[in-house]
């Protein structure tokens, strides 16, 4: 919450105070693939990766829920970030995981077209998200340039989804 | 502290729950004025309270059962016959002691500056003299007896403690002291006047402190122990406080003959006084409870949130019993006649038994009779009935039925409504009962008792019923339904109309009923609840309202439904019934569809279309209707398939997704998989509004397509073989059907997604997947439940056919075969 700007003070003071060491600080993500994209979240809001399984169809939500599922006796929303980015469904293979993590308290499964690694970056390798990137919901934190030249879009965890989308208000 | 905290508590809850019991004693009281038995119990309770109400120092809730006792105490002799007007009075003093005991509950203390109780003392007195016109009473009460400043009527001998003696003048103390004396002999002479306190074979005026020591409480009952243990207690108060009194009266004259030595003498020996009373109390409290341990049933209070846990935890159980038994099952199924399966089921039935006591015996531990609710029904129709000029009798039955905590938390306001309105609408005033030759008196049987899962609470009266007619005319003026509906609706129906929000039925608003807000309330109330309301009236004869509720409301019986692939489970309690039908049994009014039960019509909706469910099955010739009930609305809601009963666990959606309409939460099921839990209350709002808008008849023929031509129709072929495949190819093409191929089950799967395929050919050994596997997957969807699977293959004993039965393979055929005959095979399968 708020790390945007936190990233950007950190950001302004490592430009006055070249020397600091704050600039060392290392971020450690998990870096996945929906659609064409890569994407990463901080492990430490991910509570687990599993194997798809079945999942059971809830009505009167957005198309990119899912449904509901069983995880070891607690029932867990199901969220498809490619429908929610935008891009078409697409088929389960072998590479598909669920991951779950924790928004708001609530555990929430997301589904992703396959791991890529496990990430370590340094801090002020992570940039704000571009103007030209849509980012009307909030849910991008940053965007970070690996040491090998690649560009990661690290999410915001707690806004890839919002209750008052999902199941209107006045119902 | 701790302990006279505990003192206190036990002391409340005796009292509430005693004094329910005396509401309820006391009214019929009135009608049995002469019952001694029942006299004597009544004066039991006063008696009790007072007992303990003075041995915790509650003065002004002392005082007060203290006169009432008195008056019990002369009727219970015979010199005194309870008129409803002493009944008032007396009534109304519970009321008082109510109140005070509520503050005391509340506060800690009984000062309970709302209530006064002098006006009520007054009466009180003024019965127990014989007086019965109050005004005399309250004219000899203005005179008040007044020394000095002292008001000598505000002293008694319960309040005598508070007095400090060393600010009075001498004339002022010697009044008090020579009142208090008064108060004590007349104390002392009421007290011989008395009958012999008989309680059981013992003789408590036989009991004296000296020889408390032989009494023997193992031999007693326990109505007679508590008896005698109160006895003693009194005794013991009224010697203490009778060397108190010495003490006082000792010390004041000192006070008189020395001013100076005053203040040393009297204050030490009552604060001595007063340590050894908390001594005394200590002991006697000891003792009480040590007797009381020995005879008594042994109980033991528990907070409500353990229950919570426990029944929480028994429910995790239960979800894991029904897996564990689906997983049996299919070890079951898939090793027949091994020796292990039979020590197996013996584990699997034991711990399914033990779980199943287990949940009943937790769910026990929160039930509660509901005798708790009806206790205040007496008092209610017998104030009403006073106050409507009219004779009401209440007969009650089933109050041991038992029922869950929060149930009986929630029933007693709508029960409330609903007896006032039996009292008030339902029964007609003496005269005009008189006149239709019905007895004077009315009355009203309020009945509890179980149903299966259910509890059944009966509301009846002999009033004057209702007129269907006249309540769809009503109905209609304020515009609450159409004169169509009228006309097509059945005379059940009509009685529902009460339940309408604005529907009123009472010529005149009275304080009591007829705003139309009462039986609207009543309905969501039982909704709240899962709960069935259904009225029953015949005009001249009477109304009876039923309301079924279901026993608890975290584990609750389920009825598995499919709406095309996706799996309800629909609350049993609110399952009135399913019926199969035929389209030709739905009726289409005014642009709805209905169905015609019996007598009735019902609003008549696809479950796919109120939960915009994609329809991929083809509708067949019966359809499976489940019809719902909640409050007093009833509905048709048409399924694709019954799955069957079950018991299931609730559990919440989450933060993200709960609260969606018509979704009450999900249970996981043996199988692991998740299964929606319908909200009743919510589904029948999103059905009205489904209703309206599509006709069922059109849903139904969404899915339907027309398949003429053999081109409509499609065939997989699935073989590794590139070869068998060509056999097939070349055999069917002369069928004219469409074509696909796939190598494997794995690739077969995933065409069968993307095409629409009407039957498949399914060689047995391929790579990837094979073909049983490949049925097996298939038929777990419910949209491929009837789709022709026909195994092709070279293996041919027979535990490979039974095999491929058990799978799900419609049709079995072993290569090499003939062209005709794979022809006639497919032909048949897809009805050509």
């Amino acid at each position: 919450m708020g790390s945007l700007n936190e990233i950007v003070k950190q950001q302004q003071k490592s430009l006055t105070q070249p020397q600091e060491n704050v600039a060392e600080e290392i971020v450690q993500l998990v870096g996945f693939i929906v659609g064409e994209e890569e994407f990463a979240v901080p492990i430490l809001s991910i509570q687990e990766i599993i194997k798809p399984i079945e999942w059971t169809r809830v009505p009167f939500t957005p198309d990119y829920v899912l449904g509901v599922f069983n995880l070891r006796g607690n029932v867990l929303p199901l969220i498809d970030l490619r429908v929610k980015f935008g891009s078409p469904a697409n088929d389960i293979d072998e590479n598909t995981r669920f991951i779950v993590m924790k928004i708001r308290d609530e555990d929430v499964a997301f589904i992703i077209d396959r791991l890529t690694s496990a990430l370590r970056i340094k801090k002020k390798n992570i940039l704000p998200p571009p103007d030209t990137y849509s980012n009307e919901e909030d849910i991008i934190e940053g965007v970070g340039r690996m040491d090998d030249g690649r560009i990661i879009t690290i999410l915001k965890v707690d806004n890839l989804i919002k209750r008052e989308e999902i199941v209107p208000e006045n119902n | 502290m701790d302990e006279i905290q505990e003192l206190l508590e036990d002391f409340l809850v005796e009292a509430f729950e005693m004094i329910e019991e005396m509401d309820q004693d006391l009214v019929e009281l009135e009608n049995t004025p002469d019952d001694l038995d029942l006299l004597n119990k009544i004066f039991r309770v006063a008696h009790t309270i007072k007992g303990s109400g003075s041995f915790l120092n509650f003065d002004k809730l002392t005082r007060l059962t203290h006169h009432m006792e008195a008056v019990l105490d002369k009727a219970r002799k015979g010199e005194l016959t309870i008129t409803p007007d002493i009944m008032d009075v007396i009534l109304e003093s519970v009321d008082a002691m109510k109140g005070i005991l509520e503050y005391i509950r509340d506060n800690g203390d009984d000062s309970a500056p709302d209530i006064d109780i002098e006006p009520i003392v007054t009466e009180l007195d003024a019965i127990v003299k014989g007086e019965n016109t109050q005004a005399k009473t309250s004219e000899s009460e203005k005179k008040p007896n007044i020394v000095g400043n002292i008001n000598l009527d505000e002293i008694t001998l319960e309040n005598a403690d508070e007095i400090d003696f060393s600010t009075l003048s001498p004339e002022e103390a010697d009044a008090v002291l020579e009142h208090l004396v008064e108060l004590r002999n007349k104390e002392d002479m009421s007290e011989n006047e008395k009958k012999p306190n008989i309680v059981g074979n013992i003789n408590l005026d036989e009991i004296t402190l000296e020889n408390a020591d032989e009494i023997d409480f193992d031999t007693l009952t326990p109505e007679e122990a508590d008896a005698v243990l109160e006895h003693l207690v009194e005794l013991r108060n009224k010697e203490d406080l009778q060397e108190e009194h010495d003490d006082n009266k000792q010390s004041s004259k000192e006070h008189k003959e020395n001013k100076d030595s005053e203040k040393n003498e009297n204050k030490a020996p009552t604060v001595k006084k007063e340590t050894s009373m908390q001594i005394n109390k200590e002991q006697k409290k000891k003792e009480v409870k040590k007797a009381i341990s020995s005879v008594a049933e042994q109980t033991i209070r528990v907070d409500v949130k353990r229950l919570d846990q426990l029944m929480n935890l028994i429910g995790e159980l239960v979800l894991a019993k029904n897996r564990l038994i689906k997983i049996y099952n299919d070890v079951e199924e898939r090793y027949e006649g091994e020796k292990f399966l039979e020590e197996l089921n013996q584990v699997v039935s034991s711990i399914s038994i033990v779980t199943t006591d287990l949940q009943i015996a937790v769910m026990k531990t929160r039930m509660l009779p509901i005798g708790k609710v009806f206790n205040k029904f007496p008092r209610l129709v017998r104030d009403l009935s006073r106050e409507l000029g009219k004779k009401v009798k209440l007969i009650i039955e089933g109050e041991d039925t038992e029922l869950d905590k929060s149930i009986i938390e929630e029933i007693g306001d709508p029960l409330v409504h609903m007896i006032r309105n039996s009292v008030d609408h339902g029964i007609e005033p003496p005269e005009e009962r008189k006149a239709k030759g019905k007895p004077e008196e009315g009355t009203v049987w309020l009945r509890a008792y179980n149903e299966g899962n259910m509890i059944v609470i009966e509301i009846k009266d002999d009033g004057k019923g209702m007129d269907p007619e006249m309540l769809k005319k009503k109905a209609i003026e304020k515009g609450i339904i159409t004169e169509t509906e009228a006309a097509n609706m059945a005379d059940k129906e009509a009685f529902m109309l009460i339940f309408k929000p604005g529907f009123s039925t009472a010529a005149k608003v009275t304080s009591v009923s007829g705003r139309g807000v009462g039986m609207d309330v009543v309905k969501t109330n039982i909704e709240k609840l899962n709960g069935i309301i259904e009225v029953d009236s015949a005009p001249g004869k009477g109304t009876t309202f039923k309301l079924k509720i279901p026993l608890t409301l975290a584990i609750i019986q389920a009825l598995l439904v499919a709406s095309q692939e996706d799996l309800f489970a629909v609350p049993l309690s609110n399952v009135i019934e399913t019926v199969r039908i035929v389209e030709e049994d739905i009726y289409t009014i005014e642009g709805k569809s209905v169905l015609k039960l019996r007598e009735e019509v019902l609003p008549l909706v696809n479950m796919a279309d109120i939960f915009e469910i994609e329809k991929v099955l083809e509708p067949e010739k019966y359809l499976y209707v489940v019809i719902l009930g909640l409050g007093a609305t009833k509905i048709g809601l048409i399924v694709d398939r019954f799955i069957g009963q079950e018991e299931i666990v609730i559990k919440s959606l989450g933060e993200f997704l709960k609260g969606i309409p018509g979704i009450a939460g999900a249970t996981i099921r043996g199988d692991g998989r998740v299964t929606l839990i319908i909200d009743v209350g919510s589904l029948m709002r999103l059905a009205k509004e489904t209703h309206n808008k599509k006709v069922v008849t059109e849903s139904l023929n969404e899915a339907k397509k027309k398949k003429e031509k053999p081109s409509d129709y499609t065939v997989m072929l699935v073989d590794d073989s590139a070869m068998d495949r060509k056999i097939m190819r070349n055999a069917l093409q002369e069928l004219g059907v469409n074509l696909i191929e796939a190598k494997d089950g794995m690739e077969a799967l995933q065409m069968l997604k993307n095409n629409e395929v009407d039957a498949m050919l399914i060689d047995i050994e391929m790579p990837r997947m094979d073909g049983y596997t490949l049925a097996q997957e298939i038929r777990k969807y419910n949209k491929y439940r009837k789709l022709p699977l026909i195994a092709v293959t070279s293996r041919t004993t027979k535990a490979d056919r039974v095999r491929g039965v058990e799978v799900g393979m419609n049709e079995y055929i072993t290569k090499p075969y003939t062209a005709e005959y794979l022809q006639n095979v497919v032909k048949r399968n897809l009805g050509l």
